[in-house]
């Protein structure tokens, strides 16, 4: 991308302390999203998010593993991101992995809780098949596409309507299995199990740009933010997870007041998100039907 | 011993469907019984037997075989199309609103995105070229694109060649001296893998560069071709990719009528091989005028909009 000159800075600068952006958009206001469900037929759920000209796939695939020894009755969950150098030239070769890493990392954190498995927003213990022995592995993958700013919140959406579009087949454990012995496990085709979804946190991310925050910063509003911070909220409003980047330090109170400010995002963007999946499910249904 | 799903081919080779060692001693003689297998295990299979001569120490290497039909009796294929009947075709322009140009295209299961960045200022100076410009092309494929979860999706041989092939065949047909000391980049990002990857990339390439308004001699279109059970094969998925059987893929110029591309593996007799190829052609001609219409398409869309 081109630098941006001194003007188009302070214009940018100028718009968000007048609560007018450059897309006409209020500070607080998030571009329109749009869901689409069941993009990748060979997953177990699938789904892409477009915020704008931000546009991210997730998909989420289910196999059979062993659980980790210390928590055997917890199935695991693996989170990788892929920047394309479709999004930006920059990203060819190895160019995008710090960028990847770091995505990994931040959804990582907001989605999985801690070392133990405790306060995971997806709940492991639903994944466990016989304990000890077998359970469910998935693994979330997430691509992104194009790139105009704001591509956690884009991922963590994505990844939100990936999971509710998510079936793990039932399984059937043969009864006889000896206890020292892996057990026969028969995966079924025909019957799924739709996997729940309301305990999934959505994540806001607020930049600081001047003296004001705003929420969906597009890739050159970004360039001229000073900090951010990115709150991961689920439907109950409890604070799932925290990342703060950027240089500049905050005042504490500072950052008392954008979580609040975020939470007060969150049950707008919680309901936009759900109404937008809900509709992708029922034309992906649709879709079935006619087909 | 007891081998399952083993079967004899019309040469009298045997085939197991696991690799099976079997040490016989000298002048034993190994009767063993064969039952065919079939893809779908309703049928039950059908019993031959023959004997086996040991020599000295002898190890037989049993190896695996598929039994599979690729074009039924009726003459269709496992997807329901006859031998000459392409993929359904999906292109769409402008996908990626921050690149120069990007398309999507579509053949059948197999997706991908196509974005090119230029012409711009040239990265790494120590490759400038000073009479025309740098095509640079890299190809990658998404962790979720093929069945099973794929863990390196860069860097790897098959991704290098795909690149270097693309690379060059979108090479030739680019005005490159119209843009000396310039760059021009194609990313290449397939979603989803169903076979023909190679060709939906270049017929995906060939929609970006064109959205980019980049100068070029030609549309390059590419289609991929197949001998199975006897028969060509028209656009091979990754079932019958993986059969084992010749894989031919086809890159032209249509106006031009000139052959860019070429590539085979497996064996071919000399007739049967001019035959998939010009089956491969057809294909091509086939994707040029869906391309030709999407352009086409597009530009009156840009018309409309200018006004005029």
């Amino acid at each position: 991308m081109v630098g941006l000159s001194l003007g188009e800075q302070n214009f940018i600068k100028g718009g968000i302390a007048q609560d007018l952006r450059t897309d006409g958009r209020k500070r607080l206001t998030y571009r329109p999203i749009s869901v689409e469900t069941g993009v990748i037929p060979q997953a177990s759920g699938s789904a892409r998010v477009k915020l704008g000209a931000t546009d991210v796939i997730a998909s989420v695939k289910a196999e059979l593993g062993k659980p980790n020894p210390s928590h055997p009755d917890k199935g695991k969950v693996y989170i990788y991101v892929d920047c394309s150098p479709t999004a930006e030239p920059t990203f060819e070769g190895r160019g995008g992995e710090e960028l990847s890493l770091e995505l990994s990392s931040a959804l990582q954190r907001c989605l999985l809780g801690g070392k133990s498995g405790e306060g995971a927003g997806i709940d492991l213990s639903s994944l466990s098949i016989v304990k000890g022995k077998v359970c469910w592995d998935l693994y979330i993958d997430g691509l992104v596409v194009s790139s105009d700013g704001n591509l956690l919140d884009a991922l963590g959406a994505a990844i939100k309507a990936a999971l509710s579009n998510t079936a793990i087949p039932k399984v059937q454990v043969a009864a006889n299995a000896s206890s020292d012995e892996q057990p026969e496990v028969d995966v079924s085709d025909e019957e799924f199990l739709q996997f729940d979804t309301t305990g999934v946190p959505v994540i806001i991310t607020l930049t600081k740009v001047g003296r004001h925050y705003i929420v969906d910063a597009t890739t050159e509003e970004e360039s001229q933010m000073s900090s951010a911070i990115s709150v991961s909220i689920n439907r109950q409003g409890r604070i799932c997870g925290l990342t703060k980047r950027g240089g500049a330090g905050l005042d504490p109170s500072v950052i008392l007041d954008m979580i609040s400010v975020a939470k007060h995002v969150s049950e707008q963007l919680i309901n936009k998100l759900d109404s937008e999946i809900a509709a992708a499910e029922a034309r992906d249904e649709e879709d079935e039907m006619d087909s | 011993m007891k081998l399952r799903f083993v079967g004899v081919d019309r040469s009298g080779a045997v085939w197991a469907s696991e690799p099976v060692f079997i040490k016989m001693s000298k002048r034993e003689i190994v009767k063993l019984t064969l039952l065919s297998a079939q893809s779908n295990s309703a049928t039950t299979p059908t019993k031959t037997t023959t004997t086996i001569r040991g020599g000295a120490r002898r190890l037989l290497t049993l190896c695996v075989w598929t039994d599979m039909e690729y074009v039924n009796p009726e003459g269709l294929r496992l997807d329901g199309r006859r031998p000459m009947e392409m993929r359904q075709l999906r292109g769409e322009i402008g996908v990626v609103s921050r690149a120069d140009g990007s398309a999507v295209f579509e053949m059948g299961n197999t997706k991908v995105i196509a974005a090119v960045y230029g012409p711009r200022e040239v990265q790494n100076r120590s490759q400038q070229l000073n009479d025309q410009a740098l095509v640079r092309c890299e190809y990658s494929m998404a962790n979720f694109s093929t069945g099973d979860r794929m863990r390196r999706p860069k860097g790897d041989r098959r991704s290098t060649e795909i690149s270097l092939v693309i690379r060059q065949t979108m090479e030739a047909c680019i005005l490159t001296h119209l843009m000396p000391r310039s760059q021009i980049d194609i990313f290449v990002q397939v979603l989803q893998a169903d076979g023909g990857t190679r060709s939906a990339c270049i017929n995906a390439a060939t929609l970006a560069l064109a959205d980019a308004g980049i100068p070029m001699r030609d549309l390059v279109t590419s289609c991929g071709a197949g001998y199975l059970n006897g028969t060509p094969l028209l656009d091979l998925n990754y079932v019958e990719d993986s059969a084992g059987g010749p894989d031919v893929t086809v890159g032209i110029l249509p106006k031009l009528d000139k052959v860019t591309l070429l590539q085979m593996d497996a064996k071919l007799q000399m007739d049967t091989f001019e035959n998939v190829m010009q089956l491969a052609i057809e294909g091509c001609k086939a994707v040029a005028s869906y391309i030709r219409e999407i352009l086409l398409e597009n530009t009156k869309q840009l018309e409309s909009r200018r006004g005029v």
